[in-house]
């Protein structure tokens, strides 16, 4: 008997959890969407009804708020690649010795809870916050600046500040994978540090480069607390809509529509982005020599 | 190293962590507002929170909440992970997919829709609901970090021990498990550390049961107060301890099997 079991087969107990705890909470909102709510019992009414779908559609406020969080996370993914190569490429001219510390204090952050952070921010932008003191003190202001908190510019802040270890993370270990003698060999025929950027070593990240953009898109654009903490009244998103029409409202169809579409729209435009850059020649390249 | 690579991760270093220095800086500040200039030094803020009930009580539940859930996380993630790295498995990307799927949907969304079946199919909400989901977001990030262990070592230790005779179990007891030991403490830590840090799952999921960051969070609307500063700053030491514990154990077992092998030779 013992050479009928394999390691593989440990994944059909995990699969089973999963999709026992992942996938079927989420199968089952395609169910709820259907239903009817009878309001003056508080129960839910098993029926057949489109209403929900109906007002997903015809109501303006979804469609809205399900494009305000694709535009709040892909732009939040932009701003984390800009800022993340340069971040990434240094990390890779570390001594040996120090990139294990460099992981460790890259990490770190990511640890702290969500309402740890949300708060620090608050402390560091507030109006008598330390940006504002030392503004103030350097006389560059009188008045404390207002949309440094509560405002989209706070949002976008603490979302990217929450999202781009894993940026870097992704296009740092990419950019580890990169023959070095490639770079010198740019450098020895003329190329300029700039030049070896873009004709070697950003072809060459894209495959961490897709990575780390399907990850924060999708982390950013879900992300509740942030906006709804620090974003004062455009602090709005999809994901408290769903949070109040199954808290609040006890309108669990449409809660269950709103979170559907959601998670169609988000992943459509997550697979679409990692699709655009996967058809770049340096992607292709680094498969082929992984492939070979 | 370069001025302009010192530049960039020097600045790298400050935005990561320019929020909890601050915070630590107000921990000890003497004013009760939160405001500069900065007014003296004190303790009280942190004697304050040895006081506070609620916040003890919370401390204590978000612990006994986050065991299960690094120990659970980890015996999973290291299933996931002996799956997905043998030769052997047929569904390797639609696996991966899967367990990918508690880190990529976002948290809110998966809670409400656990919520709303668990509730609709007539079962409480509690503790036990909260480990459960916990342990679920968990997974992804145990199974990438015994994967990524796994992956480098070298299967010839295993096959010779098969072809020794070894059982699949005596060949995972003896060879594989040693090997991973180090990886398995870091699963459980993050298990813990993200279980102490979660806040979305909980608002969905715990019933009754208050873990701290629930109750933070219930503060944090009302007003900013100090002794708030020197609770997160506690959950900081807290985390940073739990880190530097995995790391030095890390190095040490690296280093003794340094020296077995010099051992050897």
């Amino acid at each position: 008997m013992a050479s009928v079991f394999h390691r593989a087969q440990l994944a059909v107990p995990v699969a089973f959890i999963l999709i026992l705890g992942c996938v079927l909470p989420l199968a089952v909102l395609l169910v709820f969407s259907v239903f009817e709510v009878d309001l003056d019992a508080f129960t839910l009414v098993p029926a057949f009804s489109g209403q929900s779908w109906a007002q997903m559609f015809v109501n303006p406020v979804f469609a809205f708020l399900i494009g305000k969080s694709v535009v709040s996370g892909a732009g939040t993914a932009l701003l984390a690649a800009l800022i993340g190569y340069p971040i990434a490429v240094s990390m890779t001219r570390l001594p040996v010795l120090w990139k294990g510390i460099g992981s460790i204090v890259l990490l770190t952050p990511l640890y702290t809870g969500e309402i740890v952070r949300i708060y620090a921010w608050r402390v560091v932008l507030g109006s008598e916050g330390l940006v504002n003191a030392a503004l103030k003190w350097l006389s560059v202001i009188d008045e404390p600046l207002k949309f440094l908190l509560f405002s989209p510019f706070t949002t976008h802040l603490v979302l990217l500040y929450n999202n781009l270890p894993f940026m870097v993370l992704a296009i740092w270990i990419s950019a580890e994978l990169i023959d070095k003698r490639l770079i010198e060999a740019a450098r020895d025929l003329g190329a300029r540090p700039i030049d070896a950027f873009f004709k070697v070593i950003l072809p060459l990240t894209t495959p961490g480069l897709a990575v780390g953009v399907f990850t924060v898109f999708a982390l950013a654009a879900g992300d509740m607390m942030t906006p709804s903490l620090l974003g004062g009244t455009s602090g709005a998103t999809p994901m408290a809509m769903i949070d109040n029409l199954f808290g609040t409202a006890f309108d669990w169809p449409l809660a269950s529509a709103l979170s559907l579409s959601l998670l169609v729209v988000l992943f459509a435009f997550a697979t679409g982005f990692v699709t655009i850059l996967l058809r770049f020649d340096g992607a292709r390249a680094v498969f082929r020599r992984g492939a070979r | 190293m370069s001025r302009l690579v010192i530049l960039t991760l020097g600045l790298a270093v400050c935005f990561f962590y320019l929020p909890i220095v601050v915070l630590g800086i107000f921990s000890f500040n003497a004013a009760s507002t939160m405001a500069f200039p900065l007014s003296g030094f004190t303790f009280t803020w942190y004697a304050d929170l040895f006081g506070n009930e609620a916040f003890l009580g919370g401390f204590v539940t978000s612990f006994l909440i986050a065991q299960p859930v690094g120990l659970l996380g980890a015996l999973i993630g290291l299933m996931a992970a002996l799956a997905v790295t043998s030769p052997r498995m047929k569904f390797r990307a639609a696996f991966a997919i899967l367990v990918l799927v508690p880190f990529l949907v976002p948290k809110t969304v998966l809670s409400i829709a656990q919520a709303m079946l668990m509730s609709w199919v007539g079962l409480g909400r509690g503790a036990t609901a909260l480990i459960l989901a916990q342990t679920l977001v968990v997974i992804p990030f145990t199974t990438t970090i015994l994967a990524a262990v796994m992956v480098r070592l070298d299967p010839r230790l295993e096959e010779a021990a098969r072809d020794l005779g070894a059982t699949p179990w005596q060949s995972f007891r003896r060879v594989l498990l040693p090997q991973l030991s180090v990886a398995l403490s870091a699963a459980y830590s993050i298990g813990v550390i993200l279980s102490l840090a979660d806040l979305t799952i909980s608002m969905f999921l715990a019933g009754r049961t208050q873990p701290l960051s629930l109750i933070v969070a219930s503060e944090f609307r009302r007003e900013l107060k100090p002794d708030l500063n020197a609770m997160q700053v506690a959950v900081l030491v807290l985390t940073a301890l739990i880190v530097a514990l995995t790391e030095i154990n890390r190095r040490r077992r690296l280093r003794g099997r340094l020296a077995h092998i010099r051992d050897y030779l």
